[in-house]
């Protein structure tokens, strides 16, 4: 599963046995699957890497021994596809004012900038660079009064941090500073510049590019840039960057950016690692098709994880960093799963072909199936449905989540159905929209759901080894996602209903507090469980952990997950502020200090 | 109509008064998974499902669940244990409720409205109510339109059992299939009330709700109950000895399980916690009788059992918070299922376990003997 700062779960305990019906050679077949893909040998199967490439071919014998076909126009079972391993500035620079910034520490550029060249434009300082879509229904417009057309946009990181709560949780929806790029680029600007202000947390060093935020170009020239240097250049135009973000800060709508004067130019360079990875997709065709539209139905997990932890978001503490992210769990599980599906699937009767598909770059941003459906080698418009499977191996006490229901009024009536017989204590949720594959397929339209057995103090971490799984309910994890995928094979297709995900603490990137909390996704109790607190962080620091439940953050009252997303949007970085909790029936209060997020 | 005892909840919500007088907590040793295992929620089609009953081969449950599209009240379902397949067998429009299959035959009786002319008005009504908090304009819990009906899975057929105007509902077969126990409030329509009855009528249907008895083709009606006060929820003894159901006292606020005979004779009391006990279902073993009571608090009813005699203290089986009740166990003892609100919204749903039957007998030869909180 893709790192997201308040995914993850459940520490339950007492393991439940069995149901003796089950038939052995399945949870033997989980557990033979497992122990191949979570071996050392795989390397922690990082997208393009030997190690991926050494799962895929396993894949491939076991979609061939299953007497699958690759799809329709495929050259095989491997559809590759190019994805960025690594990004560095290449030499990034800005002119002006008889100035030259070309130092790697003055300027460089973001990891999602274009490369290009522009002189002497005009450039416009635009505060926090924030104007909130009309559905946010809050005024705040950062380029009001502002003409950035053909000119080079300066802007500050984050958004205004003393401004009250109902403002900071707004706006702190929109502080991505990729969202700020998109948003400066529709106003007109040919070049953004980024910085950390002089009243800001941290030292205010420029940013390097991350290959997290990599990807193909935005469209727009844009770059970090030092705080010495932007408040020089602020100084040459005879302004004071720090008294107008003092202004800003306040969170005044009308607190307005203004034109520097000055005339800059702009260079803009990234070398990019491109390299290719593969996904693994195969099907098995319906005897006899029902011919009508949307013949397929679709079964995927991805297989790659974080590597030694250099792909996506490593949760290892110092002592185990750089060891092989095994990833038992997620999502050497999610891909037995779709393998024991596809077995009770091709001995069944379908009308529908059902195919399985392996994603890989998942862990680097869902990559490799938004890739799959950006390149058309199956139609969305042609899938039924999508039954995702990612972290399903660590079921406790006989519970499943499955999420994302609400992309189909389908999904409740064929999901009560199949549980029946296979006899989960299920908890439904509705939100299609989720730090996995899955979404690639909603965003397409094609009503799409995520099994899920929660996350785990070993989520990201070295330790999601092959020997914490539970093998029996994993086969029992693929029963249903097979009974399920075979209703949807011979039965009428689920119509798409477009889910509008809570706003509220939706935002990506937005919040920068850190709290170092885990909360636990799939409880259904009234308050907030942790399944865990990340090591060193705030809530640790606090005297936090895993199983205990908070009742209340900061002065505002924990009912459920997004009353705490709300209640972290209103923290201040650095401000302490009291935490009060349930353990073991008592109730305590510590004091927590949010850190800002690195 | 509210199904028979799922009404009790909006009894509760009406009258705010205090709780009957209730211990915080058991402290008997016993937790959820002393008797039950693998719970696991079973209906999530629809918002709200309750009042599972099995065929006697246990192949089959019926259940009541709100998911017919344009209804905005229970319908009947056939539910298939091996599958998890369900289909409608009621009208598909109008309230309907308390369902149960006819053992030897298959066929199904519950309780109905659909023949009311009001049906859609109501329907509408209630959708109006919904979205935007306005009163009811029909505000009746024990509808008089309620009559028993009787259908063959399938058919779309179905034939009214019971014409006397009045609520008619609560109703189960007999083990050989050829009675049915019942509950109505006739009486009230069938003569002229006095003022203080009228006044009663106006605010407690319930009040004149007794227990019936009649052939599984209707006739051959007997009155088996004649206390003031809401006698309902009436089931047989799995060898049709007895009959178990549960009895109200005349203020409605306090009700205990009791036993009679089919005939009505030798009717005793079997429970005395001083709260509100009801929806009692023998074990198919006949050794004990799995009820729900609000001991523990006013609105949080668990699901206890007790002997078939009533001699000892009752044992609590669930422990969560929010309702618990309506157990019914599967004819060959080994499952439970019930309606509970543990999910955590508002709405009722279909919840099952494997049902440790020794651990039950155990428990029940260590519970202490009864003690009287009320005369009887």
């Amino acid at each position: 599963m893709r790192f997201r700062g308040l995914m993850a779960l459940a520490v339950l305990t007492a393991l439940v046995a069995a149901p003796a019906a089950l038939a052995q050679d399945t949870a033997e077949d989980a557990r033979r699957h497992v122990e191949f893909l979570a071996d050392d040998a795989l390397g922690g199967r990082g997208t393009g890497t030997e190690g991926a490439a050494e799962a895929a071919r396993y894949l491939i014998a076991q979609l061939e021994a299953l007497g699958a076909r690759p799809l329709p126009g495929a050259d095989g079972f491997r559809i590759p596809f190019e994805f960025t391993a690594g990004v560095r500035d290449a030499g990034s620079r800005m002119a002006g004012l008889r100035h030259n910034w070309d130092e790697a520490e003055s300027i460089q550029a973001l990891a999602f900038s274009e490369d290009g060249e522009v002189s002497g434009a005009q450039v416009v300082f635009a505060g926090y660079g924030i104007t909130p879509p009309e559905s946010a229904d809050y005024p705040y417009d950062s380029y009001a009064t502002l003409d950035v057309t053909d000119k080079i946009v300066v802007i500050l990181e984050g958004y205004p941090q003393d401004a009250d709560d109902d403002a900071r949780r707004v706006l702190s929806n929109f502080a991505d500073v990729r969202f700020k790029a998109f948003l400066a680029r529709t106003k007109g600007a040919l070049g953004i510049l980024v910085v950390s202000g002089p009243l800001s947390q941290g030292d205010g060093a420029v940013r390097a590019p991350r290959a997290g935020m990599a990807g193909a170009g935005a469209g727009i020239m844009a770059a970090s840039v030092s705080r010495a240097v932007a408040s020089q250049l602020f100084e040459l135009a005879g302004h004071d960057l720090a008294a107008s973000q003092a202004e800003l800060d306040t969170g005044n709508p009308h607190a307005a950016g203004y034109d520097l004067g000055v005339e800059l130019t702009l260079e803009t360079k990234l070398n990019r690692d491109r390299r290719e990875g593969y996904n693994v997709v195969g099907h098995l065709p319906a005897a006899a098709p029902a011919g009508a539209a949307k013949p397929y139905v679709f079964l995927g997990a991805h297989y790659d994880h974080l590597g030694h932890g250099e792909f996506g978001g490593s949760l290892a503490g110092a002592s185990q960093a750089g060891e092989i992210h095994n990833g038992a769990d997620d999502n050497a599980s999610g891909v037995a799963a779709v393998l024991l599906a596809g077995a009770r699937l091709a001995a069944a009767e379908r009308q529908r072909h059902v195919v399985l598909g392996f994603w890989s770059g998942e862990e680097i941003g869902i990559v490799g199936s938004n890739a799959f459906l950006t390149d058309g080698a199956l139609p969305a418009r042609e899938i039924a449905g999508y039954l995702n499977f990612d972290m399903v191996g660590r079921s406790r006490d006989n519970k499943l989540s499955i999420q994302g229901v609400g992309s189909s009024e389908s999904w409740r009536g064929l999901i009560e159905r199949s549980n029946f017989p296979v006899g989960f204590d299920l908890t439904l949720t509705e939100d299609p929209n989720l730090p996995t594959d899955s979404t690639a397929f909603n965003l397409a339209e094609v009503p799409s759901i995520a099994f899920f057995t929660g996350s785990h103090v070993d989520y990201h971490k070295p330790t999601d080894d092959a020997e914490s799984i539970n093998y029996d309910d994993l086969a029992r994890v693929a029963e249903l996602g097979a009974l399920v995928a075979g209703r949807v094979a011979n039965g009428d297709a689920p119509e798409f209903v477009a889910f509008q995900s809570e706003v509220r603490g939706a935002g990506r990137g937005g919040s920068q507090v850190f709290t170092g909390t885990i909360p636990d996704y799939a409880a259904d109790i009234t308050g907030l469980l942790l399944g865990g607190v990340i090591e060193g962080g705030p809530a640790e620091e606090a005297g936090l952990q895993g199983g205990d439940v908070i009742v209340n953050f900061g002065g505002v009252e924990v009912g459920d997950i997004y009353d705490y997303m709300f209640a972290l949007e209103s923290a201040k970085i650095g401000e302490p502020l009291e935490v009060t909790f349930e353990r073991d029936g008592e109730t305590m209060t510590v004091t927590l200090t949010p850190r800002a997020r690195e | 109509m509210l199904p028979r005892r799922m009404t009790l909840l909006a009894l509760l919500a009406a009258c705010l008064i205090a709780p009957a007088p209730s211990s915080a907590q058991q402290d008997d040793g016993y937790d959820e998974s002393s008797f039950m295992s693998r719970s696991r929620r079973i209906t999530f089609d629809g918002m709200r499902a309750g009042e599972g009953y099995f065929s006697p081969d246990g192949a089959q449950m019926v259940l009541q669940s709100e998911r017919e599209p344009g209804n905005p009240f229970y319908q009947i379902y056939l539910m298939d244990m091996a599958t998890g397949d369900s289909t409608l067998v009621s009208p598909g429009m109008g309230k309907t409720t308390c369902a149960f299959i006819r053992p030897g035959t298959g066929e199904i009786q519950f309780a109905s409205t659909h023949h009311d002319p009001l049906t859609q008005e109501l329907a509408d009504d209630e959708y109006r109510v919904r979205n935007t908090g306005e009163e009811r304009r029909y505000a009746w819990d024990y509808d008089p339109e309620m009559e028993i009906y009787v259908t063959d899975p399938g058919s779309n057929e179905f034939t009214r059992l019971t014409d006397a105007r009045g609520y008619d509902a609560e109703a189960s077969y007999s083990p050989d299939g050829e009675w049915i126990v019942f509950a109505s409030n006739r009486n009230a329509y069938n003569r002229e009330l006095s003022a203080e009855e009228t006044r009663l009528l106006e605010v407690d249907q319930s009040y004149f709700i007794d227990l019936f008895l009649m052939r599984a083709d209707g006739s051959e009606v007997r009155q088996l109950t004649e206390t003031p006060g809401y006698d309902g929820g009436p089931f047989f003894f799995p060898d049709g000895s007895r009959i178990i159901w549960r009895r109200f006292d005349e203020a409605g606020l306090i009700a205990d399980v009791w036993s009679m005979r089919p005939d009505g004779s030798d009717q005793r009391q079997l429970t005395d916690f001083g709260a509100m006990s009801w929806a009692p279902y023998v074990h198919p073993s006949g050794e004990y009788i799995l009820f729900a009571s609000n001991k523990l608090g006013f609105t949080n009813f668990e699901v206890f059992m007790v002997d078939v005699e009533g001699t000892k203290e009752p044992v609590q089986i669930t422990h969560t918070d929010r309702f618990d009740g309506l157990p019914v166990p599967t004819p060959d003892g080994e499952r439970i299922v019930w309606t509970s609100q543990r999910h955590g919204d508002e709405n009722g749903q279909l919840y099952m376990a494997d049902w440790n039957h020794d651990a039950a007998m155990a428990a029940l030869a260590a519970a202490p003997a009864r003690v009287a909180n009320s005369e009887s």
